[in-house]
Formats: C-alpha cells, sequence, structure tokens
C-alpha cells in the first residue's frame, strides 16, 4: 500500500465521479457524482498526510474534516434546490430544464 | 494473518456474541412478565420444561418462540425488491452486534491474550459507536421501502425522521462527558470514574443522563416513542411484510441494539463495571456492568408498561424544541461549572498554600519553621489537593470539614459551588418549562364537511 | 501482507460502488451502492490510520448524507425506473471522453513523475491532538464552518419550504 496505489484509486475514483456529473441527467445522479468527487479528494489528502514528513501537524485529517462539513452543507442545500426546482417543473431531469436557452 | 491476532480476535469477541444474545432471551421473558404484571395479567407461565406439567414460570418462553420463528414460512411480497428484503433485517443486526464491542467489558480471561481484553480498543470509540448506530436508520429504510407497501413506507420515513432527530441529543449529552473527561476512549471514561465517582452525580451529569436515556428509548424506537412499529396505528410499520425467521432477526437487532445503547449509557454515566467490592475481586467489574444494563432495561420496560404512545407531531417537537436547546444549555453549564469552580478552588488553594510554605525573608535566609496551620487550613489544603471535577464528592468532604472548622476560603469555595449549581439547575429547570408550553404542537381538528 | 490485501478489497469494492451508483437506472439502488463506496472509503482511511476521520465519514456521510439522499429521491421522482428513457444526457459522448482523458492524459501522468514519498509514518496522533490544533490554529476556520453549517441549514429550510407546507425534510446541522 503505497502512497501511489492511494493517489491512483483517488484519481480513478475521481474521474468515476466526473463521469457521472457529466453524463447523467437526473440532477440527483450529479450530485451523487460531486460526492463521489469530494471523496476521493479527501482520500487523497488523507493519503498525502500518512506518507508525510510531519504527521502532528495533522493537516491531512483536519482538511478532510473541514472538507466533510462542507461537502454535508452542500448537499443540503443542492438538495433543498432540487426540490424546489421538481416542485416548479415537475421534473429533475437535466436535459428537460432549459426555460433560459434562447429558442 | 497469524495465529495470535485470530486468537486475540476470538478471545475478544466470541464472548459477547455468546453472552448477550442469551441475555436477549432472558429479557424477552422478562419484558413479557413484567408488562403483564404491569397490566394485571400473569403474562407467560406454562412453557417450561417440554412435555410436562412442570410451567418454571414461563422461562421455556423464549425458547419456544424462536423455535416457532424459525419453522414459519418466510414470505417475500410480490413486487418487493428481493435482495433489500433480505439485506434489511442483517443490516439492522449487524452494527447492533458491532457496537457491542466498544463497550469497556473487562472479561477476566486476560491473562490467555496478549492483547488487552477489550474488543475494539479505538482512541475514537465514542464517535465509532455513534456512527455505527447510525446504520440502523439505513437498514429500517431499506426494510420499509423494499416491501412495496404503503404503510410499510410510511412507517420506514417516521421510523427515520424520528431517530435522525434524536440523535442530535443523544451526541449532545454524550459530548458533556466526552468535555469533562477530555478523551474519547470508552476506557479512560470508565477509569475516570471509579470510586463511586460517578458522572450520573453531577448534576450536568444527570441532566446528562436523562436527556441521553429519553433519546435512547427514541433511537431504539421503544415505547413511547414507538409509533413506527405500533400495532394499532399502522399494523406493525415497517415489520409488516416480515415474517419468521426475519422478523426474529429484527427482533433479535432491536433488543441488541437496547442492550448496546443502556451499555454505553452505563459508561458514560453509571460508571462502567464500577461497584462494591473490586479490589478484592477485579473480575466483579463484568458482573456490575451486566447489572446496570440491566437495570437499565428494567426502566425501559417499566416505561413501556406505563406510558401511552407520542404521536409523530408531538415526537418531532420534543426532540428540536425541547431536547435540542437543553442539551445545548446542559454543555454550556458543565463547561461554566468546570471552568469557574477550577479557577476558584485553584485561586483558593494557591493563597492556601502560598501562606503555608512561607515564603523567603527579607534577608535572603529560607524560613525553615515548621508551618503553623490555622482552623480548618488543613481539610482545605487536602480539598483543593483532591479536587478534580472527577471526584468533587471526596473534594467536598474535605472543604466541608474546612467550612465547619471556621475556615472563611473554604465556606466561599462551597458557596460558589452551591451557587453555581443551584443557579444552573433553577434556569435549566425554567427553561424546561418554558420549552414544555412552546412544543406543545396544536393540531387543528379537521372541518368535517357533512352531507346535508 | 494483510495490509495489502485489505487495501485491494477495499479498493475494489470503493470503485465498484462508485460505478453503480454513477450508472445505475434505479436511483435508490445508487444510493445504496453509494452508501457502499462511502464505507469503503471509511475503511480506507482507518487503514491510513485516521480513525478519527473515519468515524466522522460514517457518521456524516451514510448517516446523514446518504439519509438525505434518500429523501430527497423519495419526493421527487418515480424512483424505480421502470420507463424507457435514456438515463444519460444528450452529450454523454463527450462526458466520456472528458472523464478518460482527465483520467489518462492529466492525472496518471502527474502522479506517475511526481516525487512521491516511500515511507508511512508509523506514529499515530491522538484525538486529543486534533482538538487541540481544532482550538488553538485554527478556531477562525471552525467559527465560519458553523457559520456556515448555519447558513446552510436556514437556507435548505427555507429553499425546501416553498409556498405550501411539506412534510419534515430531515436536514443535519
Amino acid at each position: 500500500m503505497t502512497l501511489e496505489h492511494c493517489l491512483i484509486l483517488g484519481a480513478v475514483l475521481f474521474c468515476i465521479g466526473l463521469l457521472g456529473a457529466l453524463t447523467r441527467r437526473n440532477a440527483v445522479v450529479v450530485l451523487f457524482s460531486i460526492e463521489i468527487m469530494l471523496n476521493a479528494a479527501n482520500l487523497n489528502f488523507i493519503a498525502f498526510w500518512r506518507f508525510s514528513d510531519t504527521p502532528d501537524q495533522l493537516h491531512g485529517p483536519l482538511f478532510t474534516l473541514f472538507t466533510i462539513a462542507v461537502a454535508a452543507a452542500e448537499v443540503a442545500v443542492g438538495l433543498a434546490l432540487v426540490i424546489a426546482v421538481y416542485r416548479h417543473f415537475k421534473t429533475v431531469d437535466l436535459e428537460q430544464l432549459d426555460t433560459l436557452k434562447e429558442e | 494473518m497469524s495465529f495470535e491476532l485470530i486468537k486475540d480476535i476470538l478471545i475478544a469477541t466470541v464472548p459477547l456474541l455468546v453472552i448477550f444474545p442469551s441475555l436477549f432471551a432472558f429479557t424477552t421473558w422478562m419484558e413479557r412478565k413484567a408488562l403483564a404484571r404491569i397490566q394485571n395479567r400473569i403474562g407467560p407461565n406454562k412453557t417450561g420444561i417440554p412435555c410436562t406439567r412442570i410451567g418454571l414460570f414461563g422461562l421455556g418462553q423464549p425458547a419456544a418462540d424462536g423455535i416457532k420463528m424459525i419453522f414459519k414460512e418466510d414470505i417475500v411480497p410480490r413486487g418487493a425488491d428481493r435482495l433489500f428484503h433480505l439485506l434489511a433485517p442483517i443490516l439492522a443486526l449487524i452494527p447492533a452486534m458491532l457496537i457491542l464491542c466498544f463497550l469497556p467489558l473487562e472479561f477476566p480471561w486476560g491473562k490467555f491474550m496478549s492483547a488487552p481484553v477489550q474488543a475494539f480498543l479505538l482512541d475514537s470509540a465514542v464517535i465509532f459507536f455513534f456512527a455505527i448506530s447510525g446504520l440502523t436508520t439505513l437498514a429500517i429504510f431499506m426494510a420499509g421501502w423494499a416491501s412495496r407497501n404503503k404503510y410499510s413506507l410510511l412507517g420506514g420515513m417516521r421510523a427515520v425522521a424520528q431517530m435522525v432527530s434524536y440523535e442530535i441529543p443523544l451526541v449532545l449529552s454524550a459530548v458533556v462527558v466526552v468535555m469533562m473527561v477530555g478523551s474519547l476512549n470508552a476506557k479512560e471514561i470508565a477509569d475516570a470514574q471509579t470510586g463511586f465517582n460517578w458522572f450520573v452525580f453531577t448534576p450536568w451529569g444527570l441532566a446528562a443522563f436523562v436527556i441521553f436515556f429519553i433519546a435512547a428509548l427514541a433511537e431504539t424506537n421503544r415505547s413511547p416513542f414507538d409509533l413506527p412499529e405500533a400495532e394499532s396505528e399502522i399494523i406493525a410499520g415497517y415489520f409488516t411484510e416480515y415474517s419468521g425467521f426475519k422478523f426474529a432477526l429484527f427482533f433479535l437487532g432491536e433488543y441488541i441494539a437496547m442492550f448496546a445503547i443502556s451499555g454505553l449509557a452505563v459508561t458514560l454515566f453509571l460508571g462502567a463495571g464500577d461497584g462494591p467490592f473490586l479490589t478484592s475481586a477485579p473480575w466483579l467489574s463484568v458482573v456490575w456492568f451486566i447489572v446496570k444494563i440491566f437495570g437499565l432495561i428494567a426502566v425501559m420496560i417499566w416505561l413501556r408498561g406505563t406510558l401511552p404512545r407520542l404521536r409523530v407531531d408531538q415526537l418531532m417537537a420534543f426532540a428540536w424544541k425541547f431536547l435540542l436547546p437543553i442539551s445545548i444549555f446542559n454543555i454550556l453549564l458543565a463547561g461554566l461549572s468546570h471552568f469557574a469552580l477550577d479557577a476558584r478552588v485553584a485561586a483558593t488553594s494557591d493563597a492556601i498554600l502560598y501562606s503555608i510554605h512561607a515564603p523567603h525573608t527579607h534577608s535572603g535566609a529560607v524560613n525553615h519553621a515548621p508551618p503553623k496551620l490555622v482552623a480548618g487550613q488543613k481539610e482545605a489544603v487536602m480539598g483543593a489537593l483532591h479536587y478534580t471535577d472527577k471526584n468533587w464528592v471526596g473534594a467536598m468532604e474535605w472543604f466541608f470539614k474546612a467550612a465547619l472548622k471556621g475556615h472563611v476560603q473554604s465556606r466561599s469555595i462551597l458557596a460558589w459551588w452551591f451557587g453555581i449549581w443551584a443557579m444552573g439547575l433553577t434556569v435549566l429547570y425554567v427553561m424546561a418549562k418554558g420549552l414544555d408550553n412552546v412544543s406543545r404542537s396544536e393540531v387543528k381538528p379537521r372541518e368535517y364537511l357533512y352531507a346535508e | 501482507m494483510t495490509q495489502e490485501i485489505t487495501f485491494w478489497v477495499l479498493a475494489v469494492i470503493a470503485v465498484l460502488g462508485a460505478l453503480v451508483a454513477v450508472r445505475r437506472r434505479n436511483l435508490i439502488h445508487g444510493v445504496f451502492a453509494l452508501m457502499i463506496f462511502f464505507a469503503a472509503l471509511s475503511g480506507l482511511f482507518l487503514l491510513l490510520l485516521a480513525e478519527f476521520i473515519a468515524a466522522v465519514q460514517i457518521l456524516v456521510y451514510i448517516g446523514a448524507v446518504g439519509i438525505l439522499l434518500l429523501f430527497a429521491i423519495m419526493l421527487t421522482e418515480r424512483v424505480t425506473g421502470d420507463d424507457a428513457r435514456d438515463i444519460t444526457s444528450r452529450g454523454s459522448f463527450w462526458g466520456w471522453a472528458a472523464a478518460l482523458a482527465v483520467l489518462v492524459f492529466l492525472l496518471l501522468p502527474a502522479i506517475q513523475s511526481a516525487d512521491l514519498a516511500q515511507t508511512a509514518q508509523p506514529h499515530i496522533p491522538s484525538v486529543k491532538a486534533l482538538g487541540h490544533k481544532l482550538m488553538e490554529p485554527y478556531v477562525v476556520t471552525l467559527e465560519v464552518l458553523a457559520l456556515l453549517l448555519t447558513a446552510a441549514l436556514i437556507g435548505a429550510v427555507a429553499a425546501s419550504q416553498g409556498g405550501e407546507k411539506t412534510k419534515e425534510d430531515s436536514d443535519d446541522a
């Protein structure tokens, strides 16, 4: 379990999340994918912390803690917006939410 | 995997997996008998030794129930999600069993092991406990959704909302104890309470214990918070479509979760494993732990037989508008008493010790004369030396003796103590009364349109 | 040796969980796969000796964010996905291309060419040290985070209320 393995795993997970965010139609799935990307970044932070020279500075866990909290807040607000959008448009399909497009 | 590691894991976890399910069997019998007596009935009294007429007060009932459930037909509704229908009871049981391993039980066969006896000796055991007990919420949702039944889904959603709401006062009341001990390690919390210095004997500890217990009742869906599984309301809610062994697994999971949360309450507040005769027989700590768990389970059963069920809006209002503000204020009270009293005691003890060990005289020679103590100073010094807020009981004893002997500063320390606690308890009481009025949700009766 | 096996097992579970979560038509199955992904990631954090973060990951992500996603799915649309509509957007070819390009041309070469540390430090700072760090150098960040969470809580409740009364949404504080 070297640092390289952890970073490659983080990169693969990030790209899976990116794939979900770019290809799916459903807004909730896009939110999941953003969570996957954030978690992959957290994995990178902890891996770098573990293999660093100064583990006493706890920069890995601290940053990860803040990221987790901010991600949770963002998911809460994002889902509230999705619910509000659903109530108005009766759909969460991103392909159909195009009323701002000029026609 | 080395043999040592496997042996250690087995020795640490197998006793838990053997002891707690057998306690579960005993508890189901105890519950049925106790509920029956509260409701002025007799309860099971015929199932004793099979094939005879000897009914040992119905002690064979758990075995009979177990055998019945194993042989019942397992029905899965058509259109239900089979994978989740199967997974949900397993997912309800595994976290409940897992969190038992975080409790600081000191089994006496430590000499066979190369590592300490507690199963999971983690530095952040208390947080893991709350994290993993949150997985039961997920299992209940899965059960409610996978049954493809409106009542199950409704029951599942209500149960999830209830469990998520009550997790906050639960964790906040545990935070008080963690703050006082300064560690999340269950072993350290248990060690800080030896010698009858249980946290429940402190005012903030007692308030936190009551809040924790109420929230624990709601977390395990016990009465009076058992709307999600109420028989008269929603046809057993998320349990509706489960029969046979899967129902038995849910049942087992619920009781083991009850044991585990009672175990955590005992660890945090009731001095895990602390009790008389420990110095002569250290293996008694396990016995005291289990006795205390049973005490709490008995109170839970008593509440089930006595109180009526809360409506769902009353439940939610109680959690958010009553328990949450009080638990936050409790943390404030605990911190205030810690810092204010600590500062007072430290200042007082410095003054006493300074006046005892006389400083250097003007000429620079050290004064070696034996210190002359005024009335009560010796006891006050002993009190100050004994005081931490983990053993304020012992320290208070010394300060009382000093105050009785006329030591003025000890009297002021005692006045501070009583003052802060009286003020804190009064404010808690007033807050509770006020929140009680605010959190009563009045549901307006629907207007019925009568056909004329 | 056991560390290696555990790492590979957890890595495979994480990748599979993430893949199922982004490709599955049935959203509830997707959310449960996402929770398996979070659990595998928590295991990886434990392996990397960040036990407090592993506990917080389970507590926040599985216990709160996952439940929130489930509630949102229940409130927004028919979740079983029996209809034959396409689940991917129209430009999904470019989406795949972009994701693969980022992986192959950007991230992997960066990892290969970096000068990475080889030894893991055996020392594990305690949770108490983390608490000290949060109180002493990083206390302002902690307070700003608290403000952010309060704002998010109020905002989420306000945004999801709309005009009419709705059932309780489970927001985490």
